[in-house]
């Protein structure tokens, strides 16, 4: 018989779905006060656990210290809620009994009245500790949300939280997880100073500084270099001109005429000013693919302030199969073995304009942010003072005849580079007004206005009093309103109203189910899907009122997701939901291009999926993939071209789709030589089911690597005569399996057949003796028999991200509603969303 | 059960707030003497490049300048490079077999960045740093002075990414600037008066106490479990101010008098003994006011040229620089070592200075609860390995002094990269086993009283010392 396709397996899967079926609805309809059911307990049930279970479970034995004859059948009131859970878990996956315990049958019939029954009582015994949270999503912002707040509030696009210590991961692998936020002196002085350093960033004093700026023409340069002479020069026409081409090289593109060069030297020109569209000159730098022009600045770039490089470049062949793009590197050669060398662009940026119709491309590098040449003011010339631009030719160029070059005629280098005087981040603060000659009037007036965007509300007078007083106090020692007010506006991003999420107990909402205030639910909605404070228009709906409307709300979230912004929500989702940080400790991964690609990969892959609202099925199995060229190459996928993330389809032999089989889930969860099915195991429980194994216990016997009967065996061998070790295998048993069916894929995530001379075993048993046939029978039991289980993890985890906090059995029957109301509308990824910004849940405290 | 204590250990606590905060030790756990929590303990770490002589045995040079010393943990013998510390045998120790892993492939030149913080500073590319032991000390100690450390370096400032000019860096791992003229080093300590930082100070203390404010009415607003979230951001204002009024206190508190008869303020590095002698009397001076418990001295950058290399003048030589790259040249194995003897001899002094100057509150000397180090990131030339490094004091802090003490194995006599004066020294492939010397740094930030287990990413501390 052939295995079930994996599309029909989805089809079957959803119809076993115990959230699609009738009964569900109890919860919704539950009077008001929830009573338990004991009778059903007394009756049947009860008698039915000790039947099938007492004997391992009871007083004689009793496996992982659960004794069913002791427990509170009372969900509502009794302390045994965590156990009956976890019987209700491993009754519903038929973990239990054992499938090779014939002395302690339970029926089919028994087994699905205990989940029926427990599923009920669960659900009850939630709503009835509904109210009394163990958690709170009152928090404060996260290292990433305070850097975005603050790039939001000023306007500035430059890391300004570097300073902040990294955040610790929940056990969900959340970072904003209220429980774990902190705050300590050390981290309250780093806000105060990353506050005041920031506004001083985004404001102006004085007259428009004169800028700094290089001028190169390549023209010019290769004049200077060649000196005019012609011995050095070699021609198109020469019989080795082929050679010669992947140098980098002075090309002039009238006489044919060529001249080597890499190292270049700048002065700043006095007169020169930036911002020229000069007529092409014939006479460009070639820069074959990995090659660098480096040009030696000196030492008079400014310390601060914005560097604008702009270069105009162009494509030697517009092949569509080869691209190119520009990165720039600065670096400095002190003195001997004393050197440093950076990327200091943000990202690549792809040449598409042809060589005969050449476009500028701009690259703004914030200069105080960057390594710098520290001996470049010294008066003497030793250690030397220059420092040097490299302007990077990163490409696939891969053809015989006429490979890709990009060709630049023309550079400029200006600093410090604004776009207007007084710049915009200047003027969102200390903006044109009638009162600007009265201090006191003036003041208040970009103080109420700075509050409100700080704190999200609307301000009262006495409040914007305090902030004056400290003003008053102030001014009299700096020369300016303007410097007096940074310090005040300063003492405002430190304040707690900007530095926590609030949730306020206000009279009317003691009323109404805890709700959130209007700006506070602005400020969670903006938080979850653009990890920072909410815009202007968010403000002014919440305003007036009606930002909770749902018409509004969903027009509100289908903008917010199209926005740029939603791209923080996608690749922080992600990022922690799957816990990337990990590829980060790979070290067998060499190639960082490859990291770079698998880590943006899943991220990638959601944003297609949320883009499109596919349901989340496809993370399980997929019948397409979404990578760029370097990531394809990897999959050995042809025909992918150029950097950029793109969804293509794959035949059903290629052993890719969803996210299980991405490279970064594979390489991250080896141990540096090998694939690591424990590790790979233990992340499909944590992050796709929602079910983390229990810690191991203390004194875990090491696996002997002297023993050469160990040595000899494959690595699941290995596990599988460590796990037959008594203390091992009662977890062992139900984490490994998943892992092996992994076993396909290598530590960097590549497909194999064969390990050494031996080929792939791939084939293991779960607890409940369902066997998985490698990857494609893991992801076939998936969908067959785990799609409530996976849909609720989802609804699990985004939920806690989306709340800030762990979630506890308070918020069972909350996720158990969402969780069908979401399955009942297809698993949609974009519907996840929407459901959870319109649930109670997210409007309460 | 909202009402539920948060239960949370400390090591929670500590991964929550993503800081290794360097906790108190419990001060009577620490060392042994009646008066012991009111004692000062201090740190000193001096730095110089080029590393030092490392003859082969075959060499008739050996015999006399090679830097390491021979013989037995208790009975060893001091060559005629560390001679001049024979007087003060039973203060010093002298260690070998130690480095720091992250770089012992990397040329000697780029290293003098990670030798106090163990970092993978690397050799190309770009550059990290991380906290240096110096101030992971200052951290603890920086509060009960009124300067919490003195960086200094003949050359001053910063240097570059793998040419260092000071030997301290923070807790980003960015570094903090040297002070290299006596005069201002003098002026910072001696005489600055502070006006300024007093009305920086009245402003933060203004912003503060509106901020406590501010949180006060968002508190009244919240659940109770809410208030005791906000509760640690109170926490965090009200520290800062405790920290703001001792700033405060230090500003009030006259600055102390000393007696500045060896102090030539105005000399410079081309006068190396004056200038020398100047450097040590300001840390000796800093340490006797107690005006600072924790000092950093780079005698230098790595790699010739500037000031520093005008040291050796003291001993009538040329470039300090060149001098390791003419060992094989005539005298040249005598020329290296006669310099390090002379580094040694000034240290020496200091120690000895230490020594005779009873502890202002009576527990022994000055010496006894210093613990200075001497040392370089390389041994033999451009070799980054098995650091030269004499520490002299710290009786009171458990250090027992009087030996040579070797660590790791393969190399008991020093002969692995011996004799080497071309780059194949350290590109070669490390055949001695070495420790880390982090596990020392760890003995010691344990013995000043920090609360800590590792170093670096290096754990545990070191058998013997």
């Amino acid at each position: 018989m052939n295995p079930l396709p994996l599309a029909e397996a989805k089809e079957q899967g959803r119809l076993k779905s115990r959230f699609l079926q009738g009964n569900q609805d109890a919860a919704a309809s539950e009077p008001a006060a929830p009573q338990a059911n004991l009778q059903a307990f007394e009756k049947s049930l009860g008698p039915i656990l000790i039947k099938s279970c007492l004997a391992c479970h009871g007083p004689e034995v009793s496996e992982g210290r659960l004794r069913v004859d002791e427990l509170d059948p009372n969900l509502l009131t009794g302390k045994n809620v965590d156990q009956w859970r976890e019987i209700y878990n491993v009754l519903s996956n038929s973990e239990m009994p054992p499938e090779d315990d014939t002395d302690n049958p339970l029926t089919e019939a028994e087994r699905g009245n205990l989940v029926d029954w427990l599923s009920r009582e669960l659900n009850k015994a939630s709503l009835v500790r509904r109210n009394s949270k163990e958690h709170s999503s009152f928090r404060r912002l996260t290292k990433y949300e305070y850097n975005y707040a603050l790039q939001d509030l000023l306007g500035l696009p430059f890391n300004l939280a570097k300073k902040l210590p990294p955040e610790t991961p929940s056990d969900d692998g959340f970072k904003n997880s209220s429980e774990l936020l902190q705050m300590s002196a050390m981290q309250f002085e780093t806000y105060r100073n990353l506050a005041l350093q920031a506004l001083k960033r985004a404001t102006v004093s004085g007259e428009r500084p004169e800028p700094v700026t290089y001028i190169i023409s390549m023209q010019e340069e290769m004049q200077k270099a060649t000196g005019g002479k012609s011995d050095k020069t070699f021609l198109a026409t020469d019989d080795d001109y082929q050679k010669q081409i992947n140098r980098q090289h002075f090309f002039d593109r009238e006489s044919g005429t060529g001249f080597h060069y890499s190292n270049g030297k700048a002065m700043p020109r006095p007169d020169g000013i930036a911002g020229q569209n000069p007529p092409l000159s014939p006479v460009v730098m070639v820069l074959p693919r990995s090659k660098e022009l480096k040009m030696n600045l000196d030492r008079f770039l400014p310390d601060e302030g914005t560097m604008r490089v702009s270069i105009r470049a162009g494509r030697s062949s517009m092949a569509a199969d080869e691209h190119a793009s520009l990165r720039l590197i600065f670096s400095a050669h002190t003195s001997n073995n004393a050197n440093f060398s950076e990327v200091i662009s943000e990202r690549d940026v792809l040449v598409t304009a042809s060589a005969d119709a050449p476009e500028f491309i701009h690259f703004d590098i914030p200069l105080g942010d960057i390594q710098r040449n520290p001996f470049r003011k010294l008066t003497t010339t030793f250690p030397r003072r220059d420092e040097f631009l490299h302007i990077r030719n990163e490409s696939n160029a891969h053809n015989r005849e006429d490979p890709l070059h990009v060709l630049i005629d023309y550079v400029e280098i200006s600093a410090p580079f604004y776009e207007q005087w007084p710049p915009k981040t200047h003027t969102a603060i200390f903006f044109e007004s009638e009162n600007r000659n009265d201090e006191a009037a003036y003041g208040r007036e970009v103080l109420s206005r700075f509050l409100r965007r700080v704190w999200r509300r609307p301000v009262t007078t006495l409040e914007v009093d305090q902030f004056m007083n400290l003003f008053a106090e102030y001014r009299p020692s700096f020369p300016s309103l303007e410097t007096a007010m940074l310090e005040v506006l300063a003492t405002a991003l430190a304040s707690p109203e900007f530095l926590y999420l609030a949730q306020r107990i206000t009279p009317e909402s003691t009323n109404i189910k805890n709700k959130i205030s209007d700006h506070e639910f602005a400020s969670r909605l903006s938080i979850f899907l653009w990890s920072s404070i909410p815009d202007e228009e968010l403000l002014k709906l919440a305003d007036r009122g009606e930002l909770q409307k749902p018409s509004v709300l969903t027009a509100q979230i289908e903008r917010m997701l199209a926005d740029p912004r939603a791209g923080r929500f996608t690749s922080n989702f992600v990022q922690q939901w799957l816990g990337l940080d990990g590829l980060q400790n790979a070290t067998h991964l060499k190639d960082d291009a490859l990291r770079a690609a698998m880590r943006e990969e899943p991220v990638a892959f959601f944003e297609e999926v949320l883009h499109h609202n596919h349901s989340v099925m496809d993370f399980l199995h997929s019948d397409y993939a979404v990578v760029n060229e370097r990531l394809a190459a990897h999959y050995r996928i042809p025909a992918v071209r150029g950097p950029h993330f793109r969804k293509v389809s794959i035949d059903p032999k290629t052993p890719r789709g969803g996210l299980l089989t991405n490279a970064a889930v594979l390489a991250m969860n080896s141990d540096g030589t090998d694939s690591h099915p424990l590790k790979r195991g233990v992340w499909m429980l944590e992050r796709i089911l929602h079910d983390p194994p229990p810690p191991p216990p203390p004194n875990v016997p090491e696996v002997d690597l002297t023993d050469p009967e160990i040595l000899k065996m494959t690595l699941k061998e290995r596990i599988a005569d460590h796990r037959n070790k008594p203390a091992c295998i009662s977890c062992h048993a139900r984490i490994d399996p998943w892992g092996i069916a992994f076993e396909n894929y290598d530590a960097l995530g590549s497909f194999r057949t064969r390990i050494k001379d031996k080929p792939v075993d791939a084939t293991s048993e779960l607890f409940n003796k369902h066997t998985l046939a490698g990857m494609e029978g893991l992801k076939r039991y998936l969908l067959t028999d785990r799609q409530d289980q996976f849909c609720r993890a989802m609804v699990h985890k985004m939920t806690a991200y989306a709340l800030g906090r762990p979630l506890s059995f308070g918020d069972h029957a909350d996720i158990d509603n969402l969780t069908k109301l979401w399955r009942t509308d297809g698993d949609r990824l974009g519907d996840l969303i929407h459901l959870i910004v319109n649930s109670e849940i997210f409007a309460s405290r | 059960m909202s009402d539920k204590p948060q239960l949370m250990n400390r090591n929670t606590f500590l991964r929550g707030t993503g800081l290794a905060l360097a906790l108190p030790w419990f001060e009577t756990f620490a060392t042994a003497g009646p008066n012991s929590e009111a004692t000062p303990r201090r740190f000193l770490s001096v730095y110089h490049p080029d590393g030092v002589g490392l003859p082969l045995k075959s060499d008739p040079a050996w015999k006399d300048w090679s830097w390491f010393p021979r013989g037995g943990e208790k009975d060893f013998q001091l060559t005629k490079v560390l001679d001049v510390l024979e007087p003060l045998r039973s203060e010093i120790t002298i260690y070998s077999g130690l480095s720091h892993p992250a770089v012992r492939s990397v040329h000697g030149h780029s290293n003098a960045d990670q030798y106090l913080t163990g970092a993978a500073t690397g050799g190309h590319g770009p550059y990290k740093n991380s906290i240096s032991l110096d101030q992971v000390y200052a951290e603890h100690a920086g509060e009960f002075t009124r300067h919490t450390s003195l960086v200094m370096s003949t050359n001053g400032g910063i240097g570059g990414p793998r040419g260092a000019q000071t030997q301290s860096f923070n807790r980003e791992g960015r570094p903090i600037p040297a002070m290299n003229k006596p005069k201002q080093i003098f002026d910072m300590l001696f005489v600055t008066s502070g006006k300024d930082a007093a009305a920086k100070l009245a402003r933060s203390k203004s912003s503060l106490d509106l901020l406590i404010a501010n949180a006060r009415s968002l508190g009244r607003q919240l659940s109770s479990h809410d208030q005791r979230t906000l509760d640690q951001y109170l926490d965090a204002v009200r520290d800062t101010e405790v920290k703001l009024t001792k700033a405060q206190k230090w500003i009030d508190t006259p600055i102390p008098e000393v007696d500045t008869t060896n102090l030539h303020l105005d000399a410079e590095p081309k006068e190396a003994r004056l200038y020398f002698q100047t450097m040590y009397e300001l840390i000796y001076l800093a340490f006797l006011s107690d005006s600072t418990r924790v000092a950093t001295f780079q005698l230098g950058r790595e790699n010739g040229e500037g000031p520093h290399d005008l040291l050796s003048k003291a001993v009538g030589l040329g470039g300090a620089h060149g001098l390791t790259h003419e060992v094989k040249k005539p005298n040249g194995w005598k020329n290296l070592g006669t310099y390090n003897r002379y580094q040694a001899e000034e240290f020496g002094r200091f120690a000895q200075r230490l020594k005779e100057t009873a502890e202002p509150n009576g527990n022994g000397n000055m010496l006894d609860n210093t613990f200075a180090m001497h040392g370089s990131a390389s041994s033999s030339f451009h070799l980054s390995r098995n650091y030269p490094i004499i520490s002299a004091g710290g009786k009171n802090l458990g250090f027992t002094n009087g030996r040579y003490l070797k660590f790791g194995s393969g190399n008991e006599d020093n002969q692995a990269g011996a004799g080497i004066v071309t780059d194949a020294g350290w590109r070669g492939k490390m055949e001695a086993e070495e420790l880390p010397l982090a596990q020392l740094f760890v003995t010691i930030l344990q013995r000043l009283g920090v609360e800590t287990d590792s170093f670096a990413g290096y754990t545990g501390t070191l058998n013997r010392v």
